[in-house]
């Protein structure tokens, strides 16, 4: 992944990302959601998000990092577990308080699925433009923008998992 | 000290969840959800409702404005509603989007509304029964409204800026930090682009929630009656202007005065914070 990300041309627009742009899960998944019409992309957004419990930590799982907070962008608490294999590939689980939105829980479910097994950073690299392919223009609104904050989260675990690394490194 | 009504003005614009229930079929009405979660009618809704959303379907798409009679007559055509069709909005967010859309069909003229007391909260932890079917309804044939209630029910700039330097009932219905000018934004919202924090000058604060219970419901007329004449400065002889940040919340506070507490000079000033906020020269103050 990560080829072509974001470079400007010489006009200073964006290039238009190849698939290569995004791992190949989430691809998929990208793929998936622009080939349908505006009615089922809402059934399969509600199909994620009725999904979305099955991203719950399961018993015995162990952890690298966990950060369970509310914030203020967001309705309800959102708990990221982050869990690195022997191999560095990432396997994110993630609990939703009963207040987040739909949309929040469908996105949950979408990069909980699309990102396994990524590096963490691969996932930090990560634009962040694929979500819109996702959701659609219809449903981007100005109270929408939660939509980026699952998203903002995974990432902001990684970058936590990743600097701990280094330091670890340095020291 | 004066006498507060015991019965809400209009009562028959507030249906009960039970009673809801049981006339799930009735001919001639049209039970209408409006959500802020924007799927959160795919994923369940009371049998029989249909779906308006406050921006797609009710918003113009290019302007900040509502959208034009010819469209609302479309919208409401495509729904099975004529200007006979008693509307019953509930939603989520103790029915804030119902509100909103309520005073925009006002704004149009349709009659006919009603608001489910305590919305899709309610129904919800009663229970009752949900589905994902969506209804089909034959579809009619509602005349493009005349005229649009702006004068009547809707504040714009200069009107709350008149409103201010009159010194008439102003109500901001915000949380206290949003009034206070120490956010710009709900608690547990994005920012939605507002430059300035504060209120209007002479504006009072008095959150949207004080004329709620616990369970979405209304409270009863005599505590809405002390709230709004004898703390907010209300009387029914003085025109009243409530706002919000972009016109939702002051939406049920404005059903709150108009229907449950039966004022009829009381307008919402749409454009809300959003606008005064970033108005080159808007006079604000701040504080409590």
């Amino acid at each position: 992944m990560s080829k072509g990300c974001g470079k400007l041309d010489e006009a200073g627009t964006a290039e238009t990302r190849s698939d290569e742009t995004y791992p190949a899960k989430l691809n998929k998944i990208i793929n998936l959601f622009e080939s349908l019409p505006e009615d089922e992309r809402r059934e399969t957004l509600v199909s994620y998000a009725d999904n979305a419990k099955k991203q719950e930590p399961r018993e015995g799982e162990n952890f690298n990092l966990v950060d369970v907070r509310k914030d203020e962008e967001c309705m309800d608490t959102v708990g990221v577990y982050l869990h690195v294999d022997e191999n560095g590939r990432a396997h994110i689980r993630m609990t939703l308080g009963p207040e987040v939105q739909t949309l929040t829980r469908a996105m949950t479910a979408v990069l909980c699925k699309g990102l396994e097994g990524c590096t963490p950073q691969e996932i930090l690299d990560l634009p962040s433009d694929f979500v819109t392919r996702i959701v659609g223009a219809e449903l981007v609104r100005i109270r929408s923008q939660t939509i980026y904050y699952v998203l903002t989260r995974i990432k902001s675990i990684c970058k936590v998992y990743l600097d701990r690394q280094r330091m670890a490194r340095v020291a | 000290m004066a006498t507060h009504p015991t019965q809400y003005a209009r009562p028959e614009a507030l249906v009960e969840t039970d009673w809801l229930e049981k006339h799930l079929k009735d001919d001639g009405m049209r039970i209408v959800e409006s959500n802020e979660d924007v799927l959160l009618y795919d994923t369940g809704h009371i049998p029989g409702a249909v779906h308006i959303d406050w921006r797609a379907d009710l918003q113009d798409p290019v302007i900040r404005d509502y959208i034009s009679p010819e469209k609302f007559a479309e919208l409401c055509s495509r729904n099975g509603i004529t200007p006979d069709t008693t509307c019953v909005f509930y939603g989520d967010k103790a029915n804030w989007w119902a509100c909103y859309a309520l005073w925009a069909f006002r704004l149009f003229g349709h009659e006919k509304v009603k608001i489910l007391n305590g919305g899709r909260d309610k129904w919800k932890a009663e229970q009752r029964s949900m589905t994902r079917e969506v209804p089909k309804y034959p579809r009619t044939n509602y005349p493009v409204p005349t005229k649009r209630f702006d004068k009547e029910i809707r504040a714009f700039f200069d009107e709350a800026l008149a409103q201010s330097k009159a010194g008439k009932p102003l109500i901001d219905v915000r949380s206290p930090g949003e009034y206070k000018g120490e956010i710009t934004h709900m608690p547990e919202y994005p920012q939605e682009g507002v430059l300035r924090g504060g209120h209007v000058p002479g504006a009072k604060s008095m959150p949207w929630k004080t004329a709620t219970n616990d369970d979405a419901t209304f409270k009863p007329a005599s505590e809405l009656a002390k709230i709004y004449f004898e703390q907010c400065g209300v009387k029914p002889d003085i025109d009243t202007v409530v706002y919000c940040r972009i016109g939702e919340r002051s939406s049920h506070t404005w059903f709150v005065l108009t229907y449950l507490l039966g004022l009829d000079n009381v307008r919402n000033y749409d454009g809300s914070w959003t606008e005064w906020g970033n108005k080159v020269g808007a006079p604000i103050e701040k504080g409590a």
